[in-house]
């Protein structure tokens, strides 16, 4: 299968223009991300940007609440900055997680649920909220729950796959999905036995910014910040790891070191997304898919190009959780299942096509 | 690119296309339509009955809220009700006596709480069958598949599903007619009219201003348009935020609840719930609107607000002194 | 990079893979490490560059003990090329070379410099391979996909380069691609090259020293010839082999030998009068039938001088450009008195061997049972004017068999055992 002249996949063989056009499109990610969030700012119940017309303000007015200090601030500064940016963070966190569980697995198919952050997170907010634990801590009560307990259920996943300190990420991929089971049917359990109904735990199971505020942002901005820092610069440790475990100690990377510090900043900041939210999903399986389709694979594009463009993509889904039905809210989980199920299908046919054309 | 790929493509393309189109089509259809199944309005019971010689009832008939006409052997003299609801109704109209089982979550009147339990979510069929009921009294929330079951077993089920003030009287005479207590549930059904006129009367009377309310049974949610608790609200006296929402049951956006600065607020409390007036104050943006600034949050048992049978009034009657205490104070 | 395993040993679980190994590896040099299946070699590679941690013993990396080097270190002295390498993620090869430059990026916080997009080329252009440089790796064929693995070790600038199996999957030209360019780089910049190898030929052309290892102990080593002799491979992997010199590198090779033994073997003589390579052929079909074979009258650059020794075959000897002399003659006689049968192989026949047709008459005479193999159409063998023909004729006539195809001998010989 040599190169020739007429054959489509060599005619960008030329690897500077190859990264030169990768760096632009890093370049046009961020502006993606700062026009969607300006999209988002101006969109909402009251405009300018919403589905009906009827009583919206105008784009002055809106300019003037964003900018000036008018009646109409309440609804960007208290409601929509801070949803929005709780939005990107969240998102920027799961795609850049996504990243690194691919990469360690090796897997294109993992998320960074499969160490168990879900189900773990699952059970702490269920505690809180259902059967009252820690209710003196209000509306922290429930977030503070579900981080902690999702990373105990990391840390049982994981050490359930070292062994005499090497880690083994097959069996931690299958403790991960073990784990979930048993705490999902936990989960259940505790439901059905507070006599809680099941539907109104639906919007924190599929994930929702409904309540998102401030406090949120302040609490979940460093970590997720330090967390995809420290991925990046972890990137070429990730290239190495993907060419197998051997290959990585061979250019030099301690693949245990690497394992376990990604496995941890995954946990990290995966728990602090979910912790508040719900779980959210889709974002961090198919948004690193979509980036290797237009950067290629090497992390240190990689994995800024999935932090920006998770931020922009869980953006642009809340806004339209949040407006799609005037003035009520759809769980954000919804929207992205809908883009991520059918963008699944298509990858999964699209690589079948490449495996029979070999 | 060749004709086989270029085929798959388009193929993906339109792959891609039906399954968001069917996903979108059934959320948003899932959303306008609501949950609840086909009650039937109206305020006339309708049955029929069949004597025999002695003047013993041998046949009763009875049209439930869901249209169907059952059918029984006479006055039912062991009643298990799988609902809060219809428990509370039965009770009401003196039929006491003939409920052997209820659910975990009938516990109103007191001696409801102690006949024996058949189950939450979940039916204890074996308990239902070891009690031996001529009929099961359920309301619109167990699931069919369960109700089926039962049928299937040979005992009758019995639907008490209102959405509004007129089914509720009409749920008090029908079940009447189940226990032949005919005389206490016109007497019931009369009280509870005059009660509820009586609140209407003022409050919908000419020159009454109708302050903006916004009521939540959960946390963001609060009651659309065509539900019992919009109607709720309008008898007693204020205007609906979220009746110009869309779904009869809808999670408000802070934002909706923000534009919308409802002068009232009130809540729902039960044992679970861990709202209160701080919360609510607390939520983004909420700090500026009018029934937080004037500090006009105000709670209602969620039992009495959401359990469409006798104390359904005793709410209205709760929520009008709320939302108008220059009338009922 | 000059390496030096003192006494090395190590287990997996139970299992002892390595026994007490001792090897000295000098700098420069090109040592290839070869044995059956199981025999330790991956695992010596591995405990070379400390991926598997050594249960008993030392080895030291340019004197110093290979486990106080850090990974980082490690890779700075070690390049490895493992017998394949693929992904399903869209690397370059690009990528890929440029993971090559790892190890030598000191900080995470820095990016790759010009030095390493140099070294990148530069690689990549020794191997003939920056034509890929901007397709994905998973689309090349085997053998390129090897090329840009090397590039990537090239890269590296290691000192020393561990090679693991690297021909297993590549055809006859990609194996010769890849050897001929890490011969180069040994031979060009001085870099030791550590191969494990399982075809014996490529490691015989290839190798300054074969360290061979069986059942995790070192069983020889030393130069390709020394090591590759067919006794202490009959030993290591249990199979007779012929070796050989090639005429024109004068490295060995390897021949397996038949592997038809014959069940039962009967031992009745027959003696072959050969030369030219005629005899080869029929001494291995009458070798596999089961029959004891001499021959005669040979000189000992014939190659049919060296058929008979391989076969441990008694031969009537001479020495070469000399006519065949009394003894040679005699010796020749007494062989066929030993044998009941003789064959007349189509052996060019000159001057210098006439006397071997001589010696076919005294068969026939003596009452043997004399067997005549044509040569093939259009094959003349005689090269003394006719008189050979005419020998041949005569012999036949006087009760000599003619069999005109070799495949037909052994019905023929078959019927002197009733």
């Amino acid at each position: 299968m040599s190169p020739g002249p007429g054959d489509g996949a060599a005619a960008v063989a030329d690897i500077a223009s190859v990264r030169r056009r990768h760096r632009l499109i890093l370049l046009g990610l961020l502006g993606l991300l700062v026009l969607t969030f300006f999209l988002a700012v101006f969109t909402g119940y009251t405009g300018p940007i919403a589905p009906v017309s009827g009583d919206r303000l105008s784009f002055g007015e809106a300019f003037q609440g964003l900018f000036g200090h008018t009646s109409n601030s309440v609804f960007f500064w208290d409601i929509r900055v801070p949803r929005i940016l709780f939005a990107g963070i969240v998102g920027a966190a799961l795609a850049c997680a996504g990243t690194a569980m691919q990469a360690i697995f090796r897997n294109s198919m993992a998320d960074p649920f499969i160490i168990g952050v879900s189900s773990g997170a699952a059970v702490g907010a269920v505690c809180a909220s259902v059967l009252g634990f820690g209710a003196f801590l209000g509306s922290l009560a429930s977030p503070l729950f579900a981080f902690f307990s999702a990373l105990v259920t990391v840390l049982v996943v994981y050490s359930l796959g070292v062994v005499k300190g090497r880690v083994y990420v097959d069996t931690v991929l299958l403790s991960g999905v073990a784990v979930a089971a048993f705490l999902g049917a936990v989960v259940s359990f505790i439901i059905y036995y507070a006599g809680e109904r099941y539907d109104r735990l639906i919007p924190w199971l599929l994930g929702s910014f409904a309540d998102a505020r401030w406090s949120y942002v302040e609490a979940a901005a460093l970590p997720v910040v330090a967390g995809a820092l420290v991925v990046y610069l972890y990137g070429r440790d990730l290239n190495a790891i993907l060419m197998g475990e051997e290959t990585a100690y061979n250019l030099g990377t301690d693949p245990d070191q690497l394992k376990k510090v990604m496995l941890g900043v995954a946990a990290l900041i995966t728990s602090a997304a979910v912790a508040f939210v719900g779980i959210v999903g889709f974002v961090g399986l198919i948004v690193p898919h979509m980036m290797r389709l237009l950067v290629g694979a090497d992390h240190r594009i990689l994995v800024p190009a999935s932090t920006l463009f998770g931020a922009t993509f869980l953006i642009a889904a809340d806004a339209v959780a949040r407006t799609a039905v005037i003035g009520e809210e759809l769980p954000v989980g919804i929207i992205t299942a809908l883009c991520g199920g059918p963008f699944f299908l298509y990858l999964l046919r699209r690589n079948r096509i490449r495996g029979e054309a070999k | 690119m060749s004709g086989d790929k270029q085929r798959a493509v388009v193929w993906n393309l339109w792959t891609l296309v039906a399954v968001a189109i069917t996903a979108l089509a059934s959320v948003t259809a899932g959303y306008y339509i609501g949950a609840s199944g086909h009650t039937e309005n109206g305020t006339q019971v309708s049955y029929s009955i069949d004597w025999d010689e002695s003047g013993n009832i041998t046949k009763l008939t009875v049209t439930d809220d869901y249209g169907r006409a059952v059918a029984l052997n006479g006055v039912p003299k062991k009643i298990v009700s799988v609902s809060p609801t219809p428990t509370e109704i039965l009770f009401a109209v003196g039929a006491g006596d003939l409920v052997v089982g209820v659910d975990e979550y009938s516990d109103y009147p007191a001696e409801a709480a102690n006949r024996t339990k058949v189950g939450s979510f979940t039916l204890n069929i074996e308990a239902i069958v070891g009690l031996d009921p001529d009929l099961i009294v359920s309301s619109d929330l167990v699931p069919q598949q369960q109700l089926d079951q039962l049928v299937e077993l040979g005992y009758p089920y019995f639907i008490f599903a209102t959405r509004n003030f007129e089914g509720v009287l009409k749920d008090i005479r029908m079940a009447g007619v189940l226990t032949w207590h005919i005389a206490e549930a016109d007497a019931l059904a009369s009280s509870l009219e005059a009660r509820m006129n009586a609140v209407a009367q003022k409050t919908l009377a000419l020159g009454v201003t109708k302050p903006r309310t916004y009521v939540e049974y959960y946390p963001y949610y609060t009651y659309g348009p065509g539900s019992f608790g919009d109607d709720l609200i309008r008898l007693a006296g204020g205007m609906n935020v979220g009746h110009n929402l869309t779904s009869e049951y809808p999670t408000a956006t802070s934002e909706f609840v923000v534009a919308s600065d409802p002068q009232i607020i009130v809540y729902a409390v039960g044992p679970l719930s861990t709202t209160n007036a701080t919360e609510i104050a607390s939520r983004p943006g909420w700090d500026t609107i009018s029934a937080v600034r004037n500090m006009q949050i105000y709670s209602i048992d969620e039992n009495i607000l959401s359990r469409y049978g006798p104390r359904i009034v005793d709410c209205l009657e709760q929520l009008a002194e709320i939302l108008h205490p220059e009338l009922f104070g | 990079m000059k390496a030096q395993i003192k006494s090395l040993s190590f287990s997996f679980g139970e299992k002892r893979i390595l026994k007490d190994i001792s090897l000295d590896i000098s700098d420069g040099e090109f040592i290839g490490l070869m044995g059956p299946n199981g025999s330790g070699k991956t695992t010596l590679l591995r405990c070379l560059m400390d991926y598997l941690p050594s249960e008993k013993g030392a080895i030291l990396i340019d004197m110093k003990p290979v486990h106080t080097l850090s990974p980082a270190e490690i890779a700075r002295i070690f390049a490895v090329v493992p017998q394949s390498s693929n992904t399903d993620f869209p690397f370059t090869c690009y990528d890929i070379v440029m993971m090559g430059r790892m190890p030598h990026i000191k900080s995470r916080l820095s990016g790759e410099t010009a030095k390493d997009a140099k070294a990148v080329r530069e690689a990549m252009e020794r191997t003939d391979t920056w034509r890929f440089s901007g397709r994905l790796f998973s689309e090349l064929s085997g053998g390129e996909r090897q090329r840009v693995i090397i590039a990537r070790a090239i890269a590296q600038s290691p000192k020393a380069m561990l090679l693991d199996e690297p021909t297993v999957y590549l055809d006859i030209s990609g194996q010769l691609e890849v050897m001929d360019l890490v011969k180069k780089l040994n031979q060009e910049n001085g870099i030791t090259i550590v191969a494990v190898l399982h075809e014996v030929n490529l490691a015989a052309k290839y190798c300054d020293r074969i360290a061979l290892l069986n059942d995790g102990r070192l069983e020889a080593i030393g130069a390709p010839q020394d090591v590759l002799t067919p006794e202490t491979i009959k030993s290591v992997y249990g199979v007779d082999v012929v070796v050989r010199k090639d005429p024109f590198t004068k490295a060995v090779y390897v021949m397996p030998r038949s592997t038809t033994a014959p069940v039962h073997r009967h031992g009745t003589r027959v003696h072959l009068l050969c030369g030219g390579g005629s005899g080869g052929p029929i001494m291995r079909l009458l070798h596999d039938g089961g029959y004891g074979i001499s021959a005669g009258v040979l000189n000992v650059l014939d190659s049919d001088y060296e058929n008979a020794n391989d076969l441990h075959i008694p031969v009537a000897a001479e020495i070469p450009f000399s006519q065949i002399s009394q003894e040679a003659h005699a010796e020749n006689l007494r062989l066929i008195d030993e044998s009941p049968a003789i064959v007349v192989c189509p052996f060019p026949v000159g001057p210098g061997n006439f006397r071997n047709l001589e010696a076919a008459r005294h068969a026939l005479d003596s009452g043997k049972r004399v067997l005549i193999v044509r040569p093939a159409t259009g094959q003349g063998i005689d090269f003394v004017g006719g008189k050979a023909d005419s020998t041949i004729k005569e012999l036949i006539s006087s009760g000599a068999i003619e069999v005109p195809e070799e495949q037909q001998l052994l019905s023929q010989l078959s019927e002197i055992g009733r």
